[in-house]
C-alpha cells in the first residue's frame, strides 16, 4: 500500500446550505472508489471535499495530492460561471464568443496526444472551434471529461460520469477508464450499482451527510446488502397490489380497528398489565414502547388471538368481540405481522418465495397450493426487494437482514388494515436496519395500512408516526 | 369388563382390524359446524388435554376444563393449565351434566375410574370422546347406550399438535366411531368436526376403528418407537465403550444422532435416511439390518400376538393393580445404564457425521421401522394406519431422546408405552448379545475405514432397488405429500 487520503472526524460546510458530519475515511493509492447514497444524501459533496470543495469546521484532510481531476455537476456550473463572468468583465462593446472549446482542452493540457485522441473518440471534433458556452449540457460534460483525463491528474473524482452519455460513448469512457486504473486511483460518484464498473474495490455509502458504510467488495454479503439498500432507497417501485381473489372482508368504517378495554394479564400472582384501556381507530399510526418486561409483546399478542388470555379479557378486533364464536384465522386474517419471535418459528425448509406467499393463509409454510396470481405477487414483492434471484433459494440459508425482509413482505403481502412490527429491527446490523426501515417507510406511504410499530430504539423512528404508548412496568 | 376385542366374532374382528381409510380435505367442508354452540368438557389438563383445547378454543369452539376437586383445591399443574390459559375450571359435578361433548384426556390407566365418574353425569345423548381406544378395547367398557363414543387421535405428542395449530397446519389424526355406540349416527359428523378443530384435517386424517387404532398403536410404541430406541441407546452405548471411544462422545453420538437420522428419515423415507451415507456405509448399513431383521422378527411376532390376543394389555394391568410395581422398578432400572448416567461430551459433531458414525443405528431404525410395518400389516391392519404407528412416530420419539435421553423419552410416553418399552428392551437385549459380539467401532463410533469409496454397481443398484420397493416407502411418499413444508429439526 502506499501513500493514503486521510480525513479524520471531518466536518466541512458548504454555504451553511448543508453540511458533512464526522467523516472518517482513509483512501489508498491501489483503490478505487464508489460513493453512493441516495439524492441529497452528500454523495457529490464528499468527492468535491476532496478537491477542496467546502470549509472545513473541525477535523484534518490529508495526504489529497497535488492535482485533482474533478468532473461533476457543480464543477460543470462553475466553469461555466466563470465564462460569463470573463463575459460580464469585458467592457468593450461587441458580442463576446467565449472561449472556444479547443482552447478549453488544449491550454495548459499536459498531454495533448491523449486530448486529441479523446476528442476524436468523444465525437467533439466538429465543435472545437465553437465557443464553449454554446455547448449542450452533455457535449459540456464530454469537453470536462476530456480534460480532466488528458491533465495527468494524481486522483481522479468523477461525479455521475456516464450521466447523459449516449450507449457507444458510455462504454468507450468505461473502456478508458479500465485501462487507466493502475496509473491514477478514481473514486467515482455514483447512483446506481450496475453501473459500477469491474475495477471499483470499495464502496462508500452516504446517509444524511455521514459516512455510514465502507464496504470492500470482496466482501459479497456486506456488497449484496448494500446494493439492496440503496435499491430500495432509490428505487420508485410501487407496493404490489393485493390478490383480488383473496379480498378480505370489509370492515364497518365507524368501529375502530381494536378496542381494548380494562385489560388485565397475570401469570399466577405476577400481573403483567392491570387495567389498561387502548383503541386503535384506523389510520392511526401507533408507535408502541417499554421496558423489557412491560408487557409489549404480550399486549400485541392478545390483539393477535396468540395470548391464551384473550378469551378473558374485553378485546373488540375487527368486528368481533373475542369470546364468541370466532376463530383465530378471522382475527389473523386482518393483521400482518413481524417479530423475532416469528423468525425464530419460522423454520421451515420452504423457498422464499413461498415465504411471502405464505402470508396469504397466515401460516408458517405452505400446506396448500398457491394461485398463479399470488406468485406474481410474490415475484413483484422480491422484485421490490431486490432479491429477485433468490426466489426458489431455502429460506434458512439467507441472512438474517433479508429474512427479516421477506417476513415484513409476507406480512404485508395481502395488505392487512393493521400491520404489526414487533421490534422489526432487533438483532440486525446497521446496515440491515436501514434497510428494514426504508422498506417500512415505503410501505407506510404507499399503502392504507395502519401501523403498529414496537421498538425501544428512540432513533429507529418512523416518518408518519403520531400516536405513541408507553407502557411502564406494572406493579 | 372383558376385553372387547375377544368377544368379537373373528369376521368382525377382520373387519375392524382393516378398517382404515385416508380421508380427502373436502370431506371437512363443514368445518366445525357440527360443534358450534356445543359445549365441550375436557376431563384432564395435561399435554393432550390442555393442547387440544387451545385449538379447539381458537377454532371457536366452547371449551372448559372438569377436573377433580383435589386438583381444583390444591391448585395442581392441571388447575394451573387451565387457568392460566384463561379457560373456565369446575368440578365434575359442575361441568359434566352442561356438556354436549366430554373429552376424554386422561392416562389409560385412569379411564375406567374417570369414565365410571363421569358417565351417570352425562346428559342424555350427549357425545364422550377419546383420544386411545385402550378403555373400550382391551378393558371392555361399556358405554351408556344413549351416548355416542367416538376417537379422535392426533398422532403427535401434545406440544406438537399445538405447535403446528399455530403455524397454520395440524398433525396427522385418527378419527374412529364406536359402532356399538352411535345411537343417532351423528359419530362421524362430530368426530371430523372435532379433527378440524385441533387443525387434523390439513395433515390428513385416517378414518380408522377404535380396535385397529388400538392394536397399531400399542404395536408400534413398544417396537420400534419407544423399545427400539431404547434397546439401540444402551447396546451401542456399552458397545462404544468397549472398543475405547470416548464415553462422552458416545453418549453425544447416540442422545442426539437418533434425531439426526430419523430427521432424514421423515423427510424421505427409510431410502432417504440410508441415502445419507456413502455407498459402501449403505451397503453395510443395509446388510446389517437385514441380520437384525432375521433375528428380531419372532419377537416383533411376538409382540404383536400378545397385544391382539389381549396377552399384553391383561400382563400390564396386573401390574397397574400391583401398584405399578415392575413400571417403577424398570423405570429406575432404566435410569442406571451406563447411557443414562453418562453426560454428553463437549464435542462437536456435524450433521452427517451423526450418520457416518452411526451405521449400525441407521441399520436399527431401517430394521425396526420395516419390522414394524411388516408385522402390523401381516397382522391386518392397513398400510397407512401401520406406517403412521412405525415409521411417522419415530422422528417424534427421538426428538425425546435428544433432549433429555431415554428418562425424557419415557416421560413423555403414555405409561401404556413405557411399559411396553421396557417389555421390548428386556427381551431384545439379550436376544441381540451373538449379534453384537460381531459389531466393531466400523459401524458404531468411528466410521468405516475404506481406501476408497468403490462398491459394486451389481450389489449397489440392488440395494437402492431393495430400499425403494419396501411398502413403508410407497404408502410413505403418498402421505408424506400431505405434509408439505415440515419444520426442520437441527
Amino acid at each position: 500500500m502506499t501513500a493514503s487520503i486521510c480525513l479524520q472526524n471531518l466536518t466541512v460546510n458548504f454555504d451553511d446550505r448543508f453540511k458533512l458530519s464526522e467523516i472518517d475515511w482513509s483512501i489508498t493509492s491501489d483503490q478505487h472508489w464508489v460513493i453512493t447514497g441516495t439524492n441529497g444524501a452528500g454523495k457529490s459533496a464528499l468527492g468535491a471535499v476532496l478537491a477542496g470543495a467546502g470549509e472545513i469546521e473541525s477535523g484534518t484532510l490529508s495526504g489529497v495530492p497535488g492535482k485533482v481531476g474533478l468532473v461533476s455537476f457543480e464543477a460543470q456550473a462553475e466553469l461555466i460561471a466563470q465564462e460569463l463572468k470573463k463575459d460580464d468583465a469585458d467592457i468593450m462593446d461587441v458580442i463576446a464568443e467565449g472561449t472556444p472549446v479547443r482552447e478549453m482542452i488544449f491550454n495548459d493540457c499536459a498531454d495533448p496526444d491523449l486530448a486529441s485522441e479523446l476528442v476524436e473518440k468523444f465525437g467533439l471534433t466538429g465543435l472545437l472551434d465553437r465557443a464553449f458556452r454554446k455547448l449542450s449540457t452533455g457535449e459540456t460534460r464530454k469537453m470536462m471529461l476530456i480534460r480532466a483525463l488528458s491533465s495527468k491528474p494524481d486522483l481522479l473524482i468523477l461525479d455521475e460520469p456516464f450521466d447523459g452519455l449516449d450507449a457507444n460513448t458510455l462504454v468507450m469512457l468505461q473502456e478508458h477508464l479500465a485501462a487507466i486504473v493502475d496509473d491514477v486511483p478514481m473514486i467515482l460518484v455514483l447512483n446506481r450499482f450496475d453501473e459500477m464498473p469491474a475495477f471499483i474495490t470499495h464502496v462508500a455509502y452516504v446517509d444524511k451527510g455521514r459516512l455510514s458504510h465502507t464496504v470492500d467488495r470482496q466482501d459479497e454479503t456486506a456488497f449484496n446488502e448494500l446494493y439492496q439498500l440503496l435499491h430500495l432507497k432509490t428505487t420508485d417501485l410501487d407496493v404490489p397490489e393485493a390478490d383480488p381473489a383473496s379480498k378480505l372482508p370489509d370492515l364497518d368504517p365507524a368501529q375502530p380497528l381494536v378496542k381494548l378495554k380494562n385489560i388485565r394479564v397475570k401469570y399466577g400472582d405476577d400481573v403483567i398489565i392491570d387495567g389498561l384501556d387502548w383503541t386503535i381507530e384506523r389510520g392511526q399510526h401507533w408507535q408502541l414502547s417499554g421496558p423489557n418486561g412491560s408487557g409489549k409483546t404480550c399486549l400485541l399478542s392478545l390483539i393477535t388471538g396468540d395470548h391464551p388470555q384473550c378469551y378473558v379479557n374485553d378485546i373488540f378486533v375487527f368486528g368481533f368481540q373475542r369470546g364468541n364464536g370466532e376463530s383465530i384465522w378471522q382475527i389473523k386474517q386482518f393483521i400482518g405481522y413481524v417479530s423475532t419471535a416469528l423468525q425464530w418459528e419460522y423454520r421451515v425448509s420452504t423457498s422464499c418465495k413461498n415465504v411471502i406467499i405464505s402470508g396469504f393463509y397466515d401460516s408458517i409454510g405452505m400446506y396448500t397450493k398457491s394461485t398463479d396470481k399470488q406468485k406474481e405477487i410474490a415475484d413483484q414483492w422480491l422484485a421490490l426487494l431486490g432479491m429477485s434471484d433468490r426466489a426458489d433459494q431455502p429460506f434458512n440459508k439467507l441472512s438474517y437482514g433479508d429474512q427479516r425482509l421477506l417476513l415484513i413482505a409476507r406480512a404485508m403481502v395481502k395488505h392487512p388494515p393493521l400491520l404489526i412490527l414487533d421490534e422489526p429491527c432487533l438483532g440486525l446490523d446497521d446496515m440491515n436496519r436501514q434497510l428494514v426501515l426504508a422498506l417500512i417507510e415505503k410501505i407506510c406511504e404507499a399503502k392504507n395500512t395502519t401501523v403498529l410499530y414496537v421498538n425501544h430504539h428512540a432513533e429507529d423512528q418512523i416518518a408518519g408516526i403520531e400516536n405513541f404508548l408507553a407502557l411502564s412496568k406494572a406493579g | 369388563m372383558a376385553n372387547y376385542f375377544n368377544t368379537l366374532p373373528l369376521r368382525e374382528q377382520l373387519e375392524q382390524l382393516g378398517k382404515c381409510r385416508f380421508m380427502a380435505l373436502s370431506e371437512f367442508a363443514d368445518g366445525v359446524e357440527a360443534l358450534k354452540g356445543k359445549k365441550m368438557v375436557v376431563i384432564g389438563c395435561g399435554a393432550q388435554g390442555l393442547n387440544q383445547g387451545l385449538n379447539l378454543r381458537d377454532s371457536g369452539l366452547d371449551v372448559s376444563y372438569a377436573l377433580r376437586p383435589e386438583a381444583i383445591e390444591q391448585k395442581r399443574q392441571s388447575w394451573k393449565n387451565a387457568t392460566e390459559n384463561g379457560f373456565t375450571v369446575g368440578t365434575y359435578e359442575e361441568l359434566i351434566p352442561t356438556a354436549d361433548v366430554v373429552l376424554n384426556l386422561t392416562p389409560d390407566k385412569q379411564h375406567t375410574s374417570v369414565v365410571n365418574a363421569v358417565m351417570p353425569l352425562m346428559k342424555e345423548g350427549a357425545c364422550l370422546s377419546y383420544s386411545h381406544g385402550f378403555n373400550i378395547v382391551e378393558e371392555g367398557m361399556k358405554i351408556r347406550d344413549d351416548l355416542t363414543v367416538i376417537m379422535v387421535a392426533p398422532k403427535c405428542p401434545g406440544s406438537e399438535v399445538r405447535a403446528e395449530y399455530v403455524r397454520g397446519f395440524g398433525v396427522p389424526t385418527l378419527i374412529a366411531v364406536h359402532e356399538d355406540n352411535d345411537p343417532k349416527g351423528e359419530g362421524l359428523a362430530l368426530a371430523k368436526a372435532y379433527a378440524v378443530g385441533t387443525g387434523g384435517h390439513k395433515a390428513g386424517v385416517l378414518m380408522s376403528s377404535f380396535i385397529a387404532e388400538v392394536k397399531s398403536d400399542l404395536m408400534g410404541e413398544q417396537t420400534i418407537l419407544c423399545g427400539m430406541l431404547q434397546t439401540g441407546s444402551i447396546l451401542c452405548f456399552d458397545k462404544m465403550i468397549e472398543e475405547g471411544i470416548d464415553a462422552g462422545y458416545a453418549s453425544k453420538l447416540i442422545q442426539y444422532g437418533w434425531e439426526t437420522i430419523t430427521e432424514a428419515l421423515k423427510y424421505g423415507g427409510v431410502t432417504n435416511m440410508l441415502d445419507r451415507l456413502s455407498n459402501p456405509a449403505k451397503i453395510k448399513a443395509f446388510d446389517l439390518a437385514e441380520e437384525l431383521k432375521q433375528i428380531m422378527r419372532p419377537l416383533y411376532n411376538k409382540h404383536q400376538d400378545d397385544i391382539i390376543d389381549g396377552t399384553f394389555s391383561r400382563v400390564m394391568m396386573e401390574d397397574w393393580a400391583n401398584d405399578d410395581k415392575n413400571l417403577l422398578q424398570w423405570r429406575a432400572d432404566t435410569a442406571e445404564t451406563n447411557f443414562e448416567k453418562t453426560p454428553a461430551g463437549d464435542v462437536e459433531i456435524s450433521e452427517q457425521e451423526y450418520f457416518d458414525n452411526g451405521i449400525l443405528m441407521v441399520a436399527m431404525v431401517k430394521a425396526g421401522v420395516e419390522l414394524a410395518f411388516e408385522t402390523m400389516t401381516a397382522a391386518g391392519i392397513i398400510a397407512e394406519s401401520a406406517y403412521y404407528e412405525s415409521l411417522h412416530e419415530t422422528p417424534l420419539i427421538a426428538n425425546t431422546i435428544a433432549r433429555k435421553k431415554l428418562y425424557e423419552m419415557n416421560a413423555t410416553i403414555s405409561d401404556t408405552a413405557e411399559y411396553g418399552c421396557y417389555l421390548y428392551n428386556h427381551a431384545c437385549v439379550p436376544l441381540l448379545g451373538d449379534f453384537m459380539k460381531g459389531i466393531k467401532s466400523d459401524v458404531i463410533g468411528k466410521g468405516l475405514s475404506v481406501e476408497d469409496n468403490g462398491v459394486d454397481n451389481a450389489r449397489l443398484i440392488e440395494v437402492n432397488a431393495a430400499l425403494r420397493s419396501h411398502p413403508v416407502e410407497a404408502v410413505g411418499s403418498v402421505l408424506r405429500g400431505h405434509m408439505a413444508d415440515m419444520k426442520k429439526i437441527v
